[in-house]
């Protein structure tokens, strides 16, 4: 059973500070994923893919189109069309997100920021800090760093603080967007294999990642998207060989 | 999750009040002036809903009635037209805008609490913090010293005021103490609605900081709901997580914080974001 199912998403922004032209993001795109699959996104820059994970953040507003979430309630829910309030609340437990920026919450520890992420999903203030604990640490992150404020974090460090806590307590749908451009290879190492692990938890990824070796390694299913549709879908195997060349020869 | 506070149709118009007041007025017209009439609709049709442990913000250049809003809803104002509702009040079947003077102003005492930009508007300058703090606990029945002064010192711990400073007149207090002072107040008699009114607006910028922190901390703790009205979208960003943009006395867009900042919808909540952005 799908935890998600997108069906015709369009996306367009309406320019109004400009000249108000319309420019189009998504036309049209059908994409599904199942408990414990990871399908990464693959296409070149303004293919699209980024806008689609934030579409089913909602960060962006569809325009047309129904992205289906089936909750862990078993509820099927629109989020292209739902409340406001209900999406915020949908957030954190069933729908995480994980950008390959940090959005740095001044005059904040770095575990504190990851334990609230924790709490706000319900667990225990003890227990998130525990958590955050032992996320940290898996992801490399020196435990002198702990109690310091993430403004003065590397970008590498600021991706993986992000990333313990968006999947502190694992949502039931992860979206990744770029979680290792900025990681040395031993940590990229540690994040792509806490990946495989939410993956093989049963935790729905739908991910952006640039990087075509991390793709071949996680995703269970890749689907390229070209100038907003999707362009080709099947196993990672075949759509890289198929798309490597045209992909780096995009890049 | 059910709404602590409800909102519906809330209007507020200076002058005449008829439906002529409202033709020509509004963000398609530019202005919320009418040009029949001259009575000023300062708001109209506003609606919204708040849960517990959430902060809705209220974003909008001067003049745009977010502010006539806020006080509408605190009962500092009478609306024009509208009805509010508090689940902490007979459980939300009673329209509070409607009660009398008395009534409204017992609300103030613990369901609907206000934190003013200005600390004089919502505390006696001349009396000390503690003083200040024991007026609204003594409001709620409070008649024990000895535990009002506990009451009072546990609120200026968590406000982070010094204990030291307890019995000192407001009026000594920096602007940046005042405010937590105010804080501390609204809090006493532990509200299920705070209504923050630019609460950061006139410090300086570490202060303010502060003060941000101040409140961030206590919205997450407390579970109280909060509307927050600012035109600073640092504040907005950091205490919000949806948000009503207005202008010419309407809403114009309604969004969750980070949709409104990264896709905002409105002409004006385009020129607004890009304004703060740069």
């Amino acid at each position: 059973m799908n935890v998600l199912e997108i069906r015709g998403l369009v996306k367009s922004f309406t320019l109004h500070t400009i000249d108000g032209r319309t420019v189009g993001a998504l036309h049209g795109v059908d994409l599904d994923v199942a408990a414990g699959e990871h399908v990464a996104l693959a296409g070149s820059s303004g293919a699209g893919k980024s806008s689609l994970l934030r579409c089913v953040y909602r960060t962006y507003v569809p325009t047309s189109g129904r992205v289906l979430l089936r909750t862990s309630s078993g509820a099927v829910v629109d989020l292209a069309a739902l409340p406001d309030a209900q999406v915020a609340d949908l957030r954190g437990r069933e729908l995480g997100y994980v950008s390959q920026f940090l959005r740095a919450e001044p005059r904040r520890a770095v575990l504190d920021v990851v334990a609230r992420a924790g709490v706000a999903r319900g667990m225990d203030p003890d227990a998130a800090r525990d958590a955050a604990a032992g996320a940290l640490r898996r992801l490399g992150i020196d435990e002198r760093l702990w109690a310091m404020h993430t403004t003065v974090l590397s970008g590498g460090q600021k991706q993986r603080v992000n990333l313990a806590a968006g999947t502190i307590s694992p949502p039931r749908l992860l979206l990744l967007d770029e979680p290792v451009s900025a990681l040395d290879p031993v940590n990229r190492e540690a994040v792509l294999s806490m990946i495989a692990d939410l993956t093989g938890a049963g935790v729905a990824v739908l991910s952006v990642f640039h990087d075509l070796d991390a793709i071949e390694r996680l995703a269970t299913r890749v689907v390229v998207l070209e100038g907003g549709r999707v362009a080709a879908e099947g196993a990672p195997g075949a759509v890289l060989r198929d798309s490597r060349l045209n992909l780096e020869v995009a890049r | 999750m059910s709404w602590a506070l409800k909102v519906e149709g809330l209007g507020r118009v200076y002058g005449e009040e008829g439906p002529r007041s409202l033709t020509g007025t509004g963000p398609e017209h530019g202005t919320s002036v009418s040009p029949v009439t001259g009575a000023v609709v300062a708001a109209w049709d506003v609606g919204f809903e708040v849960e517990p442990g959430e902060a809705l913000g209220v974003v909008g250049e001067s003049g745009s009635g977010k502010s006539t809003v806020m006080r509408c809803v605190a009962g500092d104002e009478r609306p024009s037209r509208g009805s509010a509702y508090l689940r902490a009040y007979d459980d939300g079947a009673t329209d509070v805008l409607a009660l009398d003077d008395g009534a409204r102003r017992r609300l103030r005492v613990d369901r609907v609490a206000v934190v003013y930009q200005d600390p004089a508007a919502g505390l006696d300058l001349d009396t000390s913090a503690g003083g200040n703090i024991a007026e609204r606990l003594t409001a709620a029945g409070a008649r024990n010293f000895g535990r009002i002064r506990d009451r009072a010192a546990e609120l200026l711990e968590l406000t982070e005021v010094p204990l030291s400073r307890m019995d000192d007149p407001v009026r000594t207090f920096s602007g940046g103490m005042r405010q937590r002072v105010q804080i501390a107040k609204a809090l006493a008699n532990r509200p299920p609605v705070l209504l923050l009114d630019e609460p950061t607006t006139g410090l300086d910028a570490s202060v303010a900081a502060g003060v941000l922190d101040l409140l961030r901390n206590l919205l997450e703790r407390l579970g109280v709901a909060a509307v927050v009205v600012s035109h600073d979208f640092g504040v907005i960003e950091m205490l919000t997580r949806r948000v009503m943009v207005m202008q010419h006395g309407r809403v114009v867009e309604t969004g969750l914080t980070d949709q409104l900042l990264e896709d905002p919808q409105h002409p004006y909540s385009q020129r607004l974001v890009a304004a703060a952005r740069g």
